[in-house]
């Protein structure tokens, strides 16, 4: 794009941003600040994913966006148009295909492989904000490694209502330090952020954080051991593709109450239908 | 390397401290790969550099410099690496500051020989870990087999974050290697403060996070080490 | 058969171009001029430019028009666009006090030298709707008195009471200041920082917080010691030549409140001070600007903390309209994922609480119907 850096992004910032990256790597969970810079479209909207892959894109990467686990959503669309405009590159929604996937609240159903990298948005970073809104207090208790509130806060859920209240967003804890939340993905998801072969970077734009986890590395999400970590199920299947083990979307079909559910993954599903056909 | 760089002849390599020929994509490129060998420690990776005048420093320091480095850094020069010709380097291709105060310092440049467990580098806070200094290290080899030029173990068994189970790797028979490895071994006592380190031995180059647990080969017997 | 919703892109693609229409409105009319915009609506251009902190009139003006006079856009507007500027120089620290005055008020003192200038203020104007303004009356041009320019004959009345020691002294102890909008917010923050943070603060959050200190929260007893608008040198050392040179001037409002004593055992009791400085006529963001930087001095100045505007973190962190904006709109983005996982939950709960209740009524039941069969 005219008049514009490679990537949008100026060197300068970039460089900053991949100074981070690389303290965040060393300290995987911890949020390292950097200057986020103000990019062209609402903070909210993925400014610190758009940031951090803007950073580590080249000119021969191959691109995919999501939102929702799927390609075609507004916000995909507008992110992935971005990229093509400034950094010319290469696009897909095959998560296989993909060198750098930049979601928002999914991990692809799709196994990511050793050297894709996959960038998170992330909205609130800080795992302990709910609990404790200033970040002075928070800094001080992943200092110190005083989570216990955390704990507290998911077992008030379980005497309220017998279960852990929290369905997204769910806290993890890396390497056995630092307790990160991993961006509002379903807590379907966490698993797969345990000893995945692809890195994984946050980038938190309006709150100017970044953090990561690096390959194969232990992520656990906390739970309590009458109250073990589970994922959620569903009794139907995946009304297009059949799968029994994605993450599926509710779809409203009338005003009757007749509902489907769909896979939100779009490309793990189109793909599953191209098998079967 | 999907696309190779100018690499400068050996008759204009005396005299000149090459630039990247295009900054914006070969940084993007080098990065990629010093990334790569932060996020899987002990990992070789050969940056495509024109080399620099200068043998000890190599050309994946060197890479790894004009990847990083700019106005905003502060660099530590060890005395053996110190030059006038590699000052002026820095200045002209980064802009980087020059600091004589490694506590202060954001990039420090040193050899194996030059490493001193002594040296104050900064190693972060507990609430801001990620300010510290981030060495960068010439050493003799690097190779991912625990047997060295002489037969001996003196590999070191890598393990931890980037790492699927363990993987060793050999930085070389010196007493400063072992120095080097030994302090690196003590980031896990201090963590989450602690060095991290960029290895580079002419075109080649590893890295050991923080988060990487080490045991020497030798010793791997009696410390299985955990958290 | 369902299909999922495709063409996002079109989709995306129509609304801008309906967006365009819209703001174009009735063809028949002519299209608004830019110059026009900084002309006639100055007061919008100033804020834009404020809080986007670029002093760019030409571009605020272009950015409130490209948002349909939606200020919160056009400062963001604004905002992205400076982000893309490299950084030429760093000018010398500005010298209000050598402001070619265009309006200059002092609540303290009847009289001042270099006098009460009121310039072109509304704020003595009858709130009563302008009907000539709707059939286009024409309006006379301005009366301004030629010295009104002299810099000299209106010293800053701050300092004034500096001569008697009555107030406290700012002294610049040379330290470089941080830069917010290339490092990370690092609470708890220095007041140059917080300044920074304040001068870019959206206006109508600044006067609520303001408003509440005079109200009782965090009460400081303020006096509008000086309030001057007019145009300011900005001057940049050249290096080379080892002189400061002036690149042009810029419009500047700056409001200095005289606020109660501090003081202490050891100290004499003086006048404190808050502050407020703002590109162009922007009068009410300084004032308020200027009570909240106040208050954010209680811990300095050992006052208790017991007001919202005297909380720094959550003053400082929440100011920024293309923050807060972004982050609430940012709601009307997809979250069928998220909302999908409460949706299992809540229908968990709800058919457990349902179990429960059952059971609860038979067990009531058993215990009921032997005394009934009595």
């Amino acid at each position: 794009m005219d008049g514009y850096n490679f990537a949008y992004l100026d060197e300068q910032t970039k460089r900053m941003i991949r100074r981070a990256l690389l303290k965040g790597v060393a300290i995987p969970g911890y949020q390292v600040p950097f200057g986020g810079r103000e990019m062209p479209m609402p903070y909210g909207w993925g400014t610190g994913g758009v940031q951090l892959t803007a950073s580590i894109l080249g000119a021969d990467d191959i691109l995919k966006v999501i939102d929702q686990g799927a390609d075609d959503t507004t916000n995909a669309v507008s992110i992935r148009h971005f990229f093509q405009r400034v950094a010319g590159v290469e696009t897909t929604t095959a998560t296989t295909a993909a060198d750098v996937i930049q979601t928002r609240h999914r991990i692809p159903e799709t196994l990511l492989r050793a050297g894709q990298i996959l960038v998170f948005q992330v909205p609130i970073p800080e795992p302990l904000r709910f609990i404790e809104p200033s970040e002075q207090e928070t800094r001080l208790m992943h200092a110190l490694e005083e989570y216990g509130v955390m704990h507290v806060k998911l077992y008030e859920d379980i005497a309220r209502y017998g279960h852990i209240a929290t369905t997204y967003a769910y806290p993890v804890k890396v390497d056995g330090r630092y307790v990160m939340d991993p961006s509002p993905i379903p807590k379907f998801d966490n698993p797969k952020l345990d000893g995945n072969p692809a890195l994984m970077l946050f980038g938190a734009g309006r709150e100017k954080r970044l953090y990561a986890i690096p390959p194969y590395t232990r992520v656990e999400s906390l739970d309590f051991e009458d109250h073990p970590f589970e994922v959620q199920t569903w009794e139907h299947t995946c009304a297009l593709c059949g799968s029994d083990h994605s993450y599926l979307d509710e779809v409203i079909t009338d005003d009757k109450g007749g509902r489907m559910f769909v896979c939100s993954d779009t490309d793990y599903c189109q793909t599953r239908r191209g098998e079967v056909a | 390397m999907d696309k190779a760089m100018t690499v400068k002849t050996e008759t204009t390599r005396d005299l000149v401290w090459p630039g990247l020929a295009d900054p914006a994509h070969d940084s993007q490129r080098l990065f990629r790969q010093i990334l790569g060998a932060m996020s899987e420690p002990g990992t070789l990776t050969t940056l495509a550099v024109p080399a620099p005048p200068s043998d000890a420093l190599g050309a994946a320091l060197w890479g790894v410099v004009l990847t990083l480095c700019d106005l905003e850094t502060r660099v530590w020069i060890a005395a053996d690496f110190d030059s006038p010709a590699l000052r002026e380097a820095l200045a002209f291709h980064t802009g980087a500051r020059i600091t004589d105060d490694p506590a202060s310092a954001d990039f420090a440049l040193l050899t194996h020989e030059s490493f001193d467990p002594q040296t104050p580098f900064a190693v972060g806070s507990d609430t801001y870990p990620d300010r510290g200094t981030t060495l960068l290290v010439a050493v003799e080899r690097l190779e991912n087999d625990s047997n060295g030029a002489n037969d001996e173990d003196n590999g070191w068994r890598l393990s931890g974050p980037g790492i699927a189970e363990s993987r060793v790797l050999d930085i070389g028979d010196g007493a400063g290697c072992r120095a080097l490895m030994t302090r690196l071994a003590g980031n896990r006592a201090s963590f989450p403060q602690g060095l991290d380190v960029i290895f580079g031995c002419g075109a080649q180059l590893a890295a050991i996070p923080r988060s990487t647990r080490i045991a020497s080969v030798e010793a791997r017997a009696d410390s299985q080490e955990t958290n | 058969m369902y299909v999922a919703v495709k063409g996002g892109e079109q989709a995306i693609a129509n609304a801008h171009r309906w967006l365009a229409d819209r703001r174009r409105g009735d063809r028949d009319r002519p299209e608004l001029e830019v110059a026009q915009v900084g002309d006639q609506l100055r007061l919008a251009v100033d804020r834009v430019m404020s809080e986007a902190s670029l002093y760019d009139p030409e571009l605020a003006a272009l950015a409130f028009k490209q948002a349909s006079g939606d200020l919160t856009e056009a400062v963001f507007l604004l905002r992205a666009y400076r982000t893309t500027l490299p950084r030429l120089a760093v000018s010398e620290p500005l010298e209000t006090a050598n402001m070619r005055i265009e309006r200059r008020i002092s609540a303290t003192y009847k009289d001042i030298p270099g006098g009460q200038i009121l310039g072109p203020t509304y704020d003595y104007t009858h709130r009563l709707l302008d009907f000539l303004q709707l059939a286009g009356a024409e309006v006379p041009a301005a009366e301004i008195r030629e010295e009104l320019t002299e810099a000299e004959a209106c010293p800053q009345i701050l300092e004034l009471l500096n001569d008697e020691g009555l107030v406290e002294q700012e002294i610049d102890d040379g330290s470089e200041p941080a830069d917010i909008t290339r490092d990370p917010p690092d609470y708890p923050m220095d007041r140059a920082a917080r300044l920074q943070m304040l001068a870019r603060g959206d206006e109508g959050y600044l006067l609520a917080l303001g408003y509440s200190t005079q109200r009782g929260y965090g009460r400081n007893h303020p006096f509008a010691g000086e309030i001057r608008l007019g145009q300011v040198e900005v001057e940049i050392h050249v290096d080379e030549w080892d002189e400061t040179i002036c690149v042009g001037e810029i419009a500047l409002n700056e409001c200095q409140m005289i606020n109660q004593f501090g003081g202490s055992r050891e100290a004499a009791p003086q006048f404190t001070r808050g502050y407020g400085l703002a590109f162009g006529h922007n009068e009410r963001k300084t004032m308020a600007m200027a009570l909240v930087d106040r208050a954010l001095r209680a811990e300095e100045l050992g006052e208790p903390i017991i007001g919202p505007a005297q909380q720094a973190e959550f003053v400082l962190a929440h100011a920024d309209s293309v923050d807060a904006s972004g982050f609430v709109s940012h709601l009307k983005l997809p979250h069928y994922v998220d909302f999908q996982s409460e949706l299992d939950l809540l229908r968990r709960l709800r058919r457990e609480h349902a179990a429960r209740q059952a059971e609860l009524a038979d067990a009531h039941e058993a215990v009921k119907s032997p005394s009934e069969e009595n």
